[in-house]
C-alpha cells in the first residue's frame, strides 16, 4: 500500500526520447491507466517503475524510498505482462506459488494464500494443469493470480486484455476493476485502449511522443480534453475537428458555420464537438453539406459530411434515412463546442 | 480415411515410396557393409577374386573354420589396445561438452538478452570462425605447443576442441534463447527472482531441449574430430578417429585393416545408441529452435 512519485522521469536511448520529463504523483489505492498509442512511452513508464528498464534522468519514488537504484525484485511491486509471462513447465498452481517460493515465504503459508488467489481469480478447475492447456482467458487469469497471490505494495499491468477476444475482454476488465477495488493496491495499467480506460481508471494519464498531454478523471479527459490530440483520442467515435477562422464570435469553415461562441479570441481556430451531442435538423442547421455516408450502428445511425480536409459524424436515432450526396443539415449549438489553437493545438478556455 | 482431394495419384506414390525405399537402402549399406564385413577375414572383405567371398566368407572358413570371426575385434581391442582409445575419447568428450555447454549456455543466454549492438557482432565473428576449416587452426596451434611443451595432451585437445566448438553452441543457444520470450526472464525478476536465479529457475527448465539437442551436436564434433585430435595427440593419447586411421595407415601387416574395420563398427555403435535414447528431445529441440515461439 504506498503512494508512487514519478519526479522528472526521463528515458532516452542515444539521442531518442522515449519518456520526457514525467511528473506524477499516484495516490494510495488509485487505480491509475497511462493511456497512448503505441510508441508513446507508455510501457517503458511502467517498465522504469517496475525496474526492467533504468531511468535517464529523474527519481521514482516508491512510498517513502527512492527505488531507481532497486532491483526489480526488491521493489515490491507485481506486474501482469501483455504475453502473460506464465512458466510453461509449472502447473497453474505452482505458477501462482512461485513468487512465495522465491521470496521465501515460510512454506506453511503457501497453500492458503495460492488457494485465496485461485478463488479469487476462478481457477479452480484447472489448478492442476499446466499453461499450454489453457485458453487465452484462463492464461490471463493466471498471471492475475500470480501477481495479486501476495500483497504487493503497487501492482503494474501492460495492457494485460489486448491478446483477448473482444467479449472476454469486457468480463476480465470487469474482473480486474472488482479485484482492485477489493484489494485496494495501488495499480498502474497500460493500454491503448481508450475504451479500457475510462472504465477502469480512477484517473487517466493521456500520453503522445513521450510527454503527457492530460491528466484527469476519466470525465474530465471526456468533457475537457486538454488539446486536439487527446480529443482525437478519447471518446468513441473521437471528437470531430474541423478548421476555420473565428471572427467576432462567428466560426466559419467549409460547410459549416456556429454563431454565439466567445468574442475574445480569433484568428485560425480548430473547432470540435462529438458526435453524440449534435442532431441532425431540417433548416437552419450549422452545418449544411452534402452527405458523404451513413452507417447503421445498431442503436443509432452514423451520419458523415467531409468539410475541408476532416470527416464529420454525428449520431441520430436509427430511423434515419438519407441518400448519400443529398444535402443534410445538422444543428451545432455553442454550447457544444470545443476551441482549439489550431497551431498549438491546445484548449482554448472559454 | 482421405478425401479425395488430398489423395495422391497412385503413380506419384509408388515413385515416392520406391525412391524411399533406394535412398533407405543407399543410405544403410555401408554400415550394413561394413558391420558383416567386421567378422571377416581381410582376404574376404578386401577379396580381390570374388566381391561375394565378402558375403560368404570362402577365406574366413578356410583360415578359421567358421564363417564367422571376431579376430578383428580381438586383435583392435586387445592387442592393439584400441578400449585406450575409447576412454580417451571417453574423457575427451566429457570435458568438450561440459564446458563447451557451460560457457555457452551462460554466453548464449547473455548475447540473446543483450541489447548492446556488439552482441551481434559478436555472433557474427563467431560464425566467422565457425566456418574456418579446423586445421588451419591447428597448424597455427603446433609450434607453440611444441615450445610450451604442451603437445600431445588430451587436456590440449580439450581445449583447442573446445575452442572451434564453441561458436557453433554458442551460435545455436543463442537462438534457442532468442525463442524464449523476453517476458519469462521478466515476469520472474519481478515475481522476486535475480537475473541469475530467473536464468536457473524458469529459463533452464524450458530450455532443456535445446540445451541436450546442442550438447549432443557438440559432443558429436568432438568424438568424430579428426583434424585435431590426428595432429595435438601423441600415439599412448589418441582418441578413436585417429587410432582407426592408424591401422589403416599401416596396410603392410595383414589384419591391421581388419582391426580398423572393426574398430570403425566399435566406434559407431555408440553413436546409434546415444541417437535413439536422445532422440525425442533432439527432434523437440531441432523444431524449437526453428519455429518462432
Amino acid at each position: 500500500m504506498a503512494r508512487l512519485q514519478l519526479k522528472n522521469v526521463n528515458k532516452r536511448w542515444g539521442s531518442f526520447v522515449g519518456v520526457d520529463n514525467f511528473n506524477l504523483d499516484i495516490a494510495d489505492e488509485e487505480f491509475l491507466v497511462l493511456l497512448g498509442p503505441s510508441g508513446c512511452g507508455k510501457s517503458t513508464t511502467m517498465r522504469m517503475i517496475a525496474g526492467l528498464e533504468d531511468v535517464t534522468d529523474g527519481e521514482i519514488i516508491l512510498g517513502d524510498r527512492v527505488v531507481n537504484d532497486l532491483e526489480p525484485k526488491d521493489r515490491d511491486i507485481s506486474m501482469v505482462f501483455q504475453s502473460y509471462g506464465l512458466y510453461p513447465n509449472l502447473t497453474v498452481y505452482e505458477n501462482i506459488r512461485f513468487p512465495l517460493r522465491v521470496r521465501k515465504v515460510p512454506k506453511e503459508k503457501h497453500d492458503e494464500m495460492v488457494m485465496k488467489a485461485i478463488h479469487m481469480t476462478e481457477l479452480e478447475d484447472f489448478m492442476h494443469r499446466r499453461p499450454a492447456e489453457l485458453s487465452g482467458g484462463q492464461r490471463q487469469r493466471v498471471a492475475l493470480g500470480r501477481a495479486i497471490v501476495r500483497k504487493p505494495t503497487v501492482f503494474l499491468m501492460d495492457e494485460p486484455l489486448s491478446n483477448l477476444d473482444a467479449k472476454l475482454r469486457v468480463s476480465t476488465r470487469a474482473q480486474i476493476k472488482n479485484l482492485q477495488s477489493k484489494l485496494k493496491t495501488t495499480t498502474v495499467y497500460v493500454t491503448h485502449d481508450q475504451i479500457e480506460a475510462m472504465t477502469l481508471a480512477d484517473r487517466v494519464v493521456v500520453m503522445n511522443a513521450g510527454k503527457i498531454q492530460q491528466v484527469g478523471t476519466p470525465t474530465d479527459i471526456y468533457d475537457m480534453p486538454a488539446n486536439t490530440f487527446v480529443a482525437s483520442f478519447i471518446g468513441s467515435p473521437a471528437m470531430n475537428l474541423v478548421e476555420g477562422a473565428l471572427e467576432g464570435g462567428t466560426f466559419t469553415g467549409e460547410g459549416i458555420r456556429v454563431e454565439g461562441l466567445p468574442t475574445g479570441p480569433s484568428g485560425n481556430i480548430t473547432l470540435g464537438f462529438r458526435a453524440e451531442d449534435a442532431e441532425i435538423v431540417d433548416t437552419g442547421g450549422q452545418i449544411s453539406a452534402p452527405m458523404y455516408s451513413i452507417e447503421l450502428l445498431g442503436e443509432a445511425s452514423m451520419i458523415t459530411w467531409r468539410l475541408g480536409g476532416a470527416l464529420v459524424s454525428i449520431k441520430t436515432n436509427k430511423e434515419y434515412r438519407a441518400e448519400i450526396g443529398d444535402v443534410v443539415q445538422a444543428s451545432i449549438p455553442a454550447s457544444i463546442c470545443h476551441l482549439f489553437d489550431t497551431a498549438s493545438g491546445e484548449r482554448i478556455a472559454l | 480415411m482421405s478425401s479425395k482431394a488430398t489423395r495422391q495419384p497412385p503413380t506419384i506414390r509408388i515413385m515416392a515410396t520406391s525412391f524411399l525405399v533406394i535412398w533407405l537402402l543407399v543410405a544403410a549399406f555401408p554400415f550394413l557393409w561394413t558391420l558383416w564385413g567386421s567378422f571377416k577375414v581381410e582376404g574376404d572383405f578386401f577379396s580381390k577374386a570374388n566381391w561375394a567371398n565378402a558375403l560368404f566368407g570362402t577365406l574366413t572358413q578356410a583360415e578359421t573354420g567358421g564363417s564367422f570371426t571376431g579376430a578383428g575385434y580381438e586383435g583392435a581391442w586387445v592387442q592393439e589396445e584400441f578400449w585406450r582409445a575409447a576412454l580417451n575419447t571417453t574423457i575427451v568428450c566429457v570435458f568438450v561438452v561440459t564446458v563447451s555447454l557451460t560457457c555457452g549456455t551462460l554466453g548464449g543466454y547473455a548475447l540473446a538478452r543483450s541489447t548492446h549492438r556488439y552482441a551481434f557482432w559478436f555472433l557474427l565473428f563467431a560464425l566467422m570462425f565457425r566456418a574456418m576449416p579446423p586445421i588451419t587452426l591447428v597448424s597455427g596451434y603446433l609450434l607453440p605447443f611444441f615450445e610450451w611443451n604442451l603437445w600431445g595432451h588430451l587436456y590440449t585437445t580439450v581445449i583447442v576442441l573446445v575452442a572451434i566448438n564453441q561458436p557453433f553452441t554458442l551460435w545455436m543457444l543463442h537462438s534457442f534463447f532468442k525463442n524464449i520470450p523476453k517476458d519469462l526472464d521478466e515476469s520472474a525478476m519481478v515475481d522476486g527472482c535475480t537475473r541469475f536465479q530467473a536464468f536457473r529457475h524458469v529459463i533452464i527448465p524450458v530450455m532443456w531441449p535445446g540445451v541436450i539437442t546442442t550438447g549432443l551436436f557438440s559432443f558429436l564434433l568432438a568424438y568424430n574430430d579428426f583434424a585435431v585430435t590426428t595432429m595435438l595427440l601423441s600415439k599412448e593419447n589418441q582418441t578413436m578417429i585417429p587410432k582407426i586411421a592408424s591401422f589403416l595407415g599401416t596396410t603392410q601387416t595383414k589384419g591391421n585393416v581388419m582391426f580398423a574395420v572393426s574398430a570403425v563398427v566399435s566406434a559407431t555403435a555408440p553413436l546409434f545408441v546415444m541417437v535413439m535414447f536422445f532422440q525425442r528431445q533432439i527432434v523437440s529441440g531441432l523444431t524449437a529452435g526453428a519455429v518462432k515461439g
